[in-house]
């Protein structure tokens, strides 16, 4: 079965994304540091869902006529980074490292998207494949951001979500996304981003 | 002007001018790199962690690694 591991920093909703995509009932709040073990749940893609997204979405009919497609999805604890800082975020980097060659869906709060994308790099540059999902999508509104989804794909040559996880906006672009997942090399990102000051 | 991050007053202002090595990488995954603009949200007493704001995030440090971080204020 194809692992997700649901990765991000502490505090951007990784936990309601997983009870989301499996419907389990993991504990939810609203301070970082939550999540402090894993929990893993599964999710079925029927190919109902895909023949109803596939009004509206570029899929060709030989995927789905594929038809269910089971994933393991796993609610890691948060991290700033790859270079374990405390024990929940030991934890974090060891279920990645155990994990070679599962897909990652990188959540990254889009008001605090910065550092939310120092971690999808680091992700990346191990040679996962990544989906981002910008998650609080109206909490950035709220504060006038923009965020130029359509750039931020071409650069990073990975699919980018807006969802927002309590209401359930963008969970089936998600979903749908998940197949486009492909490891990039990090250096085509650094080619194309240029010279950081 | 130059001083420690420790040493900033509330609401003050100004840019990471450098971090001791060894700290680097374990300050940049919560945005805090040179050359960044960090505002001072509030201190902690009993030599308790510090706030500080960096793009929009409120980030709280130790005042053990704050220490080490060296601060360009304004004026």
């Amino acid at each position: 079965m194809k692992k997700i591991l649901l990765m991000g920093n502490p505090n951007v909703g990784k936990s309601v994304f997983f009870n989301r995509l499996t419907g389990a009932n993991v504990i939810e709040s609203n301070y970082p540091g939550t999540t402090v073990d894993y929990a893993k749940g599964y999710m079925k893609v029927s190919s109902e869902w895909h023949n109803e997204a596939c009004s509206k979405c570029a899929i060709k009919r030989a995927e789905v006529e594929e038809g269910t497609e089971d994933f393991e999805i796993i609610d890691v604890p948060g991290t700033f980074s790859l270079e374990p800082k405390d024990k929940a975020e030991e934890v974090a980097v060891k279920m990645l490292e155990e994990e070679k060659g599962a897909l990652v869906i990188c959540v990254v709060d889009a008001s605090k998207i910065e550092r939310g994308l120092y971690l999808a790099l680091e992700i990346i540059e191990r040679g996962y494949s990544v989906v981002l999902a910008l998650n609080m999508w109206d909490v950035a509104e709220d504060k006038n951001m923009q965020i130029d989804i359509e750039k931020l794909k071409s650069i990073l040559n990975i699919p980018v979500v807006p969802t927002i996880a309590i209401s359930g906006k963008g969970f089936k672009e998600l979903v749908l996304s998940i197949k486009k997942a492909a490891s990039v090399e990090v250096k085509e990102i650094m080619e194309k981003v240029g010279e950081i000051k | 002007m130059e001083k420690k991050l420790s040493e900033m007053n509330y609401e003050e202002e100004g840019r990471v001018k450098s971090i001791e090595q060894d700290l680097k990488n374990k300050v940049a995954g919560m945005g805090i790199r040179v050359g960044k603009n960090l505002r001072m949200v509030t201190k902690h007493p009993l030599k308790g962690p510090m706030v500080v704001e960096c793009d929009g995030a409120h980030t709280s440090l130790a005042l053990s690694v704050a220490d080490r971080i060296i601060m360009e204020v304004k004026k």
